[in-house]
């Protein structure tokens, strides 16, 4: 029995020394991202190495979390864990992370605020950098790119592309399963165009987006924008999320459906979407959002973290990797990028959206709770 | 063992198989039980409140997915069973190359995680998808008009091809223990091939066919993976479907439980009468006294 103690004790002691993780190494930068695989692989692939050549000893360690709002929530509960347990030293120095996570944070105080004293703010004159769903976060995240959502057609279906919600309306109307998207279940596209299409039918994008305030009465008006939009549905195709569209326009299935530019543009480049396919970004627009670069308020290494995000967000960095590697649209102001992007990809990236389309009709999201409340109000008013 | 502290006389004294059920029951306790009466309790919780708001508002906003949910699994392992069943007699009593060779292949799709079944599904059954098109070849459907399946229909087809063949080797296991000898005095008796199955191999071979069923049904109530693939963003939808939704979009856990107490009320007619079941085996196998 004594023995079988000892070795139980031992078992348990070097179970203790191999999970405690000991102290991390210095010089390393831990990075979570949230967002698609190919957020981690701009992170690990790209930018971490490039930033270890030009800085000797450091190193980037990088973890993801998963797309869309679930990836920013992982990274949210782990600080959140640790904000609660009053840990001295947080385990990650550098976040990527998509707007409501910049609520969530703020709401509970997990962020350092280092972004007006970094090298690249100069270069940010988004209005995303100063507020986000309606909350201030001057100074907590500098914008690593803008992902702007547009309608992808075929121009071999469509030749005149409807140029506003309402002449969309029409042209569904006309053309019955021709236009597809993944409702609000299946991914931001599909929100993204709804709530576009609330912005439209209300005229009231000031208010839902930028001013406020959050009424009750407001939400309650909408039911006949959602009962339209009920209707408008009967003659949708339904995709399976975001890539769904992708590959149903590929495939000829519908004709036109929302999309992110992003996405869109990678297809293009991998071969995966006809090269014929256009985009419009249609009046009175469709929101867009960027994702942010954070440092955690009690971060190992926030030095450290400054300076690689002072380097990923440089116009060499934004207009090399950002711009022309991955299609993103900058984080940064696109007046810096001239001179460090070729003109053709230039040219590419803002052909059918134009820099003019995207200061009019490149939108925000809404206030957070009229966020929720337009995802809830699809549920409860669009029943077919 | 003697000189151990908890066998000192008089001392109170563990009975000694506690320690060897600790480490089971500790981990089914902490990782199942905890969290199962946890998300129980939430369910009935909003602001730190008790509340019944969050089964209103999972009423109001999701009886049609709970009905579609409750549908599509109904259905689903009545078919996955059925199919299973007339698959697993073809097996046992049809001795051919084909047979043979089927044996060999039909645990494939066990093997092949939901994920890649939904992405291959997606390919499948698309509106220009390989289904589709084969038809749209050989002149059966028009390719302008092709068939829609990323509903009801092809949520079906995804799991039939998905659960019959886990179906077929519980039943097919089952029937491979009822001795020849049974059905050849059937068949001198001049019973006919259904009479053989309806008589003989499905009453002799019930509890496996049950025990199919149960497993299959408690598998698609929580599967998320395909129909979210499939017909993610489609009204009606399935509750897992909603429980993400309701998380990653609003982290509004309270009605995400409240659903999710939905899902249990499903299985758990089917779950009792599993562990009923079990516990008659385990009588059977070891009477006490």
């Amino acid at each position: 029995m004594r023995k079988s103690l000892i070795i139980l004790l031992v078992l348990l002691l070097s179970a203790g020394l191999v999970f405690a993780g000991g102290k991390k190494e210095a010089g390393k930068i831990v990075l979570m991202t949230a967002g698609d695989t190919n957020m981690l692989a701009i992170q690990q692939n790209v930018l971490g190495p490039q930033f270890a050549a030009k800085n000797p000893g450091t190193g980037l360690i990088s973890v993801h979390t998963g797309p869309g709002n679930a990836g920013s929530q992982r990274i949210y509960e782990k600080l959140l864990a640790e904000s609660e347990s009053n840990k001295e030293v947080w385990d990650i120095d550098v976040a990527i992370v998509h707007e409501i996570f910049m609520k969530w944070a703020m709401d509970k105080d997990l962020l350092l605020p280092f972004a007006k004293e970094n090298d690249s703010w100069k270069y940010v004159t988004s209005p995303f950098a100063k507020t986000t769903l309606g909350v201030n976060i001057e100074g907590y995240g500098i914008p690593m790119f803008h992902s702007q959502t547009a309608i992808a057609y075929n121009p071999q279906f469509v030749k005149n592309p409807p140029k506003t919600y309402a002449e969309l309306e029409k042209w569904v109307k006309d053309n019955p399963g021709k236009f597809g998207y993944n409702g609000v279940k299946g991914g931001a596209s599909g929100v993204s165009f709804v709530v576009g299409w609330v912005y439209w039918k209300t005229g009231r994008y000031e208010k839902l987006a930028v001013t406020g305030p959050v009424e009750q009465s407001e939400i309650a008006s909408w039911e006949g924008a959602y009962k339209a939009l009920e209707d408008f549905n009967q003659n949708v195709t339904y995709t399976a999320g975001n890539v769904g569209t992708l590959d149903a326009l590929n495939r000829g299935e519908i004709w036109m459906g929302p999309v992110w530019v992003d996405m869109f543009f990678t297809f293009m480049k991998e071969g995966k979407l006809n090269p014929e396919t256009r985009m419009i970004l249609p009046d009175p627009g469709m929101p867009g959002q960027p994702m942010y670069y954070v440092i955690p308020k009690k971060a190992a290494n926030p030095e450290l973290a400054k300076k690689y995000i002072a380097y990923a967000t440089s116009p060499e960095v934004q207009g090399k990797e950002i711009v022309e590697k991955f299609n993103w649209y900058p984080g940064i102001d696109g007046s810096f990028l001239e001179g460090k992007v070729p003109p053709e990809v230039y040219k590419k990236i803002y052909s059918d959206v134009t820099p003019a389309d995207l200061q009019k009709k490149g939108l925000s999201f809404p206030l957070a709770d009229y966020h929720t409340a337009m995802l809830e109000s699809y549920e409860k008013w669009v029943r077919k | 063992m003697s000189d151990s502290v908890i066998g000192r006389k008089g001392a109170f004294r563990l009975p000694s198989y506690v320690f060897l059920l600790f480490p089971a029951v500790a981990f089914i306790l902490i990782m199942y039980a905890y969290p199962f009466i946890l998300s129980f309790v939430k369910s009935f919780e909003l602001d730190g409140a008790f509340s019944t708001a969050n089964y209103k508002k999972a009423v109001e906003l999701y009886y049609m997915d709970i009905t579609f949910t409750f549908l599509v699994t109904l259905f689903n392992s009545t078919l996955a069973t059925l199919l299973g069943v007339l698959l697993s007699v073809y097996f046992r009593l049809n001795d051919s190359f084909i047979s043979r060779t089927l044996i060999k292949l039909y645990r494939i799709p066990i093997f092949i995680p939901f994920v890649v079944v939904a992405q291959m599904m997606n390919s499948f059954l698309a509106p220009h998808g390989i289904l589709n098109l084969f038809l749209g070849k050989i002149g059966l459907i028009d390719l302008d008009n092709p068939l829609q399946l990323f509903n009801f229909a092809g949520l079906s087809f995804g799991f039939a091809w998905k659960l019959i063949p886990f179906t077929v080797m519980i039943i097919f296991g089952g029937f491979q223990m009822i001795d020849n000898s049974y059905i050849e005095a059937a068949r001198s008796a001049g019973a006919k091939l259904h009479q053989i199955i309806i008589k003989i191999l499905i009453p002799m071979n019930g509890s496996s066919i049950l025990v199919a069923m149960v497993l299959v049904y408690s598998q698609i109530v929580g599967t998320f993976t395909l129909p979210y693939m499939l017909i993610g963003g489609k009204i009606p939808t399935t509750i897992t479907v909603d429980i993400a939704h309701r998380v990653n979009y609003y982290r509004d856990f309270g009605v995400a439980n409240a659903l999710g107490v939905f899902s249990y009320i499903m299985v758990i007619v089917t779950a009792v009468y599993y562990l009923r079941m079990n516990m008659k085996d385990a009588k059977i196998a070891h009477p006490i006294g």
